[in-house]
């Protein structure tokens, strides 16, 4: 590892940010991992018997069921873990389609200008126009329900937030001198816009991508609180909280217990998109004392 | 008058502002008579800002004051309790800013901003408009009833700076402390703005603290002057003496670092280094100086020199004999003009414009366009060091970008020995990027700040994918060594090094190509005096090694006059005057050309600067 590189490490894991908002994401992380090992019973598996238990450590609780059960009986520990694979897996693909699909076009836009960044620029506004839970809806009623068609979706409304906000920073790298620099070393534009531009805006690019992935863990627990994403028998947060929405009142760590893991897993990518942010930007490497 | 009786309006007694532990303003001394101006002089990290900042109460975090006080009419403003200090800000006591656009709100017109200055000082609300006309009218800027509508940005740097200095006078103040308050201006602007100040102190009889890294500028503003380095003070009295018999090696290197422009042109007598940072101070147990003193001995490490008198109310603080004699001031050899063989220029542009096309409105007119650049025709031969010189906005940076193929050409030729490269694609780019290379003006925005220094210099290896990283490295250290930066440096970001070597990193990479001409724009703006000498000798130094040719783009006509023997005088896009330098600005024939020549104060004290006829004109 170059002195460089460990000492970018080395900032990362003195922000306390980073590491807690890395912790509680590797956990989260871990968990979904490895739920099929850690779920103390099948996410499916009813049992009629005891229906609506509390948590074990509350009176009436079981050591079975140590986050309770809801109303069919199954167990809400089990259920959260394996929903969390389905929150991961949209967070992380959705956040990456958009980012790619945003940035690319942010890097032409504002790096180019001219009529290129006419057009993209007026493509973002007349998309942004559309709000975009209709449009996430109409996006899922034509492709129908499903938990790629809910990625799809997620993509194609969210690159939008990316590209407006990563071109206004390239505009700003561009007129640096540096980049003109790089143009008078013979670089070409790819090059100019992959080696030059890209690292400038990689800080935003990361922070934009941890708070998308919290995004899109949002909008899937909607979708499945809605029905419009994974099939009902399938465990996710969002489902969790429709099916013990009825039951609130009696029960309502039926809907606290996928809250928390809900807020919890924001948090975590929340934490670390602004902590790496932080520690990423050179710029804020200064020689000690210089005023 | 200068040295009139009357207790001091500012004084300070040993006043020391230490950020952790290490002090950056040393037991600092002075006193402004009522009236009086006091010029504090030093280069940017001397500490000349801090006392402004004690005053505000604007030190930056981790700075305090640690001893000594600040006394305003009698009272300590280190220790005043921050209501009655704010009752003086702004009315006992006014600023003056560096930058005047930054200073001014950008959403509130100038009548706005100035009535709610007097709002302030408590102006009955029908007053003011009158109050703030005679204002405007007092610092010279013509129909000031229609600039009560304006905003900041739709005014000069030097009317809103001339806007700054009426608010600051409007309520009559016992001080004003004016920041390096023309140093964001062009020259001839800054001769108005020195005159408008100069006249708006005499007739108010305010006292005037005068911030400046202009050693040249300081003597012609101030009554008394004082010396700061590295949070000491080296040496003060009136600025007279100071200017022209300076004591302290410091001074005089200042002196000697600054191109005249008249005489003899000698090689500049450099400083080695730079000064320390703020985390060095602590380091420097005795003089600060010593370490770059060419007079130093064993002593001057170890013990802090007193300020000893030499002079009327002249002090300086050195304890070596040179106080006397003219040790330490070695004349640099005179320069002599180097011959150029008849060969065909490295660069030729032919009669070229460049048109900016204005905006389409909501209906598709198009708003008329400028002419940045009028069909200049240019031509540098190989070794040749030309100068273009106007102010900002003559074209002349659009002029640099179109030579560099930054920039396409509306019409005309550029040619790179006897090639045509206007079309600057393929082989006429590949051509254009041997044969030129561009040092960028602010080193800030040109060095790439995620590339560590080796990969910033030898970036041009990259574009072309053959190096492999030993290859590099060597290259890497062989620049280093040529443009006198520290190998050590290699590994380090430009965040981490000084103003200097920033620039000369700049320049390392733009040889590294082995260009036969550099285009250099404004490239010693930004940089201290003293660091400037060293960056135009290095300069020098290339032309004898590499017979590299130079096209010089500055608004200092005398950086200009020390460089290039032929200087071409560019205004609204045009070239207006152009030949060789000591006959272009020794005899100026273009109104323009006369008017810039006029706007640098004079080396002879004698001369009365700046000239009535300047004041005049906006």
């Amino acid at each position: 590892m170059s002195p460089r590189a460990r000492a970018t490490l080395q900032r990362c894991l003195r922000d306390p940010r980073v590491i807690g908002g890395g912790l509680l994401a590797l956990l989260v992380a871990g968990l979904a991992l490895f739920a099929p090992w850690l779920a103390p019973h099948d996410p499916q598996e009813q049992d009629l018997l005891s229906t609506l238990l509390p948590p074990m450590w509350a009176a009436g609780g079981e050591a079975a069921y140590p986050l309770g059960t809801d109303t069919l009986g199954r167990c809400i520990l089990s259920r959260l873990l394996h929903g969390a694979r389905i929150a991961l897996y949209v967070g992380v693909v959705a956040a990456t389609g958009a980012m790619l699909l945003g940035t690319v076009l942010a890097l032409v836009a504002g790096y180019f200008g001219g009529w290129i960044d006419w057009a993209i620029g007026r493509l973002v506004d007349v998309w942004m126009a559309f709000p975009p839970v209709i449009l996430a809806l109409i996006l899922l009623v034509g492709m129908g329900a499903g938990v790629n068609k809910v990625i799809l979706a997620i993509v194609l409304i969210d690159w939008t937030r990316f590209c407006r906000v990563i071109r206004s920073e390239v505009l700003v790298v561009r007129r640096r001198d540096y980049v003109a620099a790089a143009r008078l070393a013979g670089f070409t534009h790819v090059q100019t816009i992959v080696k030059e531009v890209l690292p400038a805006v990689t800080p935003l690019v990361i922070t934009l991508f941890s708070l998308e992935m919290g995004i899109a863990v949002i909008v899937e627990a909607i979708m499945s609180f809605v029905g419009l994403s994974v099939e009902p028998d399938v465990a996710a947060w969002g489902v969790m909280i429709a099916d013990a929405r009825t039951t609130m009142n009696q029960a309502p760590w039926g809907v606290i217990a996928p809250v928390l893991a809900i807020f919890a897993t924001v948090l975590a990518f929340n934490l670390l998109g602004d902590g790496l942010r932080r520690a990423l930007d050179a710029r804020l490497v200064t020689s000690r004392g210089e005023a | 008058m200068p040295g009139s009786s009357g207790s001091p309006v500012l004084e300070a007694r040993g006043l020391t502002v230490s950020l952790r532990g290490a002090q950056v303003l040393r037991d600092l001394s002075f006193a402004v008579k009522p009236g009086e101006v006091l010029g504090l002089v030093g280069e940017s990290g001397a500490g000349k800002s801090m006392i402004g900042r004690v005053i505000g109460r604007t030190l930056p975090q981790g700075f305090a004051v640690t001893g000594g006080s600040l006394l305003f009419g009698g009272r300590d403003l280190v220790g005043l309790e921050a209501e009655p200090l704010r009752a003086l800000l702004g009315d006992r006591i006014a600023f003056i800013p560096q930058e005047p656009l930054t200073a001014l709100n950008p959403v509130l017109t100038i009548g706005q901003q100035f009535g709610e200055h007097l709002e302030r000082l408590r102006v009955p609300r029908g007053l003011r408009r009158d109050r703030i006309v005679s204002a405007l009218t007092d610092v010279r800027l013509r129909d000031p009833a229609a600039l009560l509508e304006l905003y900041p940005f739709q005014l000069s740097g030097g009317m809103c700076q001339r806007v700054m200095i009426a608010m600051a006078f409007a309520s009559e103040p016992a001080l004003i402390v004016a920041d390096e308050p023309t140093t964001a201006l062009d020259v001839s602007t800054q001769a108005h703005i020195v005159q408008i100040i100069r006249g708006m102190q005499r007739d108010h009889r305010t006292s005037l603290l005068f911030i400046t890294h202009d050693l040249r500028l300081a003597s012609r503003v101030c009554d008394d002057i004082l010396v700061l380095y590295a949070g000491d003070i080296v040496e003060q009295g009136p600025a007279r003496e100071v200017s022209e018999r300076p004591r302290h090696p410091y001074t005089r290197a200042l002196q000697a670092s600054n191109p005249p422009l008249g005489g003899t042109r000698r090689r500049l007598a450099t400083l080695p280094d730079q000064m320390p940072g703020i985390a060095g101070f602590a380091s420097l147990p005795g003089c600060r100086f010593a370490s770059r003193c060419p007079i130093r001995d064993g002593a001057c490490a170890s013990a802090v020199p007193p300020l000893m008198e030499v002079g009327p109310r002249h002090r300086v603080r050195c304890t070596q004999g040179c106080l006397s004699d003219d040790r330490g001031l070695v004349p640099g050899e005179p320069l002599v003009a180097v011959p150029l063989d008849g060969r065909d220029p490295v660069l030729r542009v032919e009669d070229v414009w460049k048109h900016y096309a204005g905006k389409r409105d909501w209906l598709g007119r198009r708003h008329p366009g400028v002419d940045a650049v009028k069909g200049a025709t240019v031509s540098v031969a190989p070794g040749e060091f030309v100068g273009i010189v106007g102010e900002s906005g003559s074209g002349k940076s659009t002029l640099a970008r179109l030579v560099m193929g930054l920039e396409d050409a509306t019409s005309g030729r550029i040619m790179v020995d006897g090639v045509d490269v206007t079309a600057n694609a393929g082989e006429a780019r590949r051509i254009r990027l041997g044969a030129l290379q561009m040092v960028f003006q602010d080193p800030q925005s040109a060095l790439n700040p995620r590339r560590p220094v080796e990969r910033l210099v030898t970036q041009v290896m990259e574009a072309a994918d053959g190096a492999g990283d030993a290859e590099r490295l060597a290259r890497a250290k062989a620049l280093m060594r040529e443009t006198g930066l520290p190998v050590d440096l290699l590994d380090r970001y430009p965040s981490q090094l000084s103003g200097g070597q920033k620039q000369r990193v700049n320049i390392a990479r733009a040889l590294c190509v082995t260009p036969r001409l550099l285009v250099a724009d404004e490239i010693v703006s930004g940089l201290d005096v003293s660091v400037q000498a060293q960056i135009l000798n290095l300069l020098l130094d290339l032309r004898q090694t590499r017979g590299i040719g130079l096209l010089f783009i500055s608004h200092d006509l005398a950086v200009v006059r020390y460089l290039c023997s032929r200087v071409l005088v560019m205004r609204n896009g045009e070239v207006v005057e152009e030949g060789a330098t000591e006959a272009v600005l020794g005899d100026p024939r273009h109104p323009y050309t006369r008017s810039l020549v006029a706007a640098v104060p004079p080396e002879d004290m004698d001369v009365p600067w700046p000239p009535l006829a300047a004041a005049e004109s906006v």
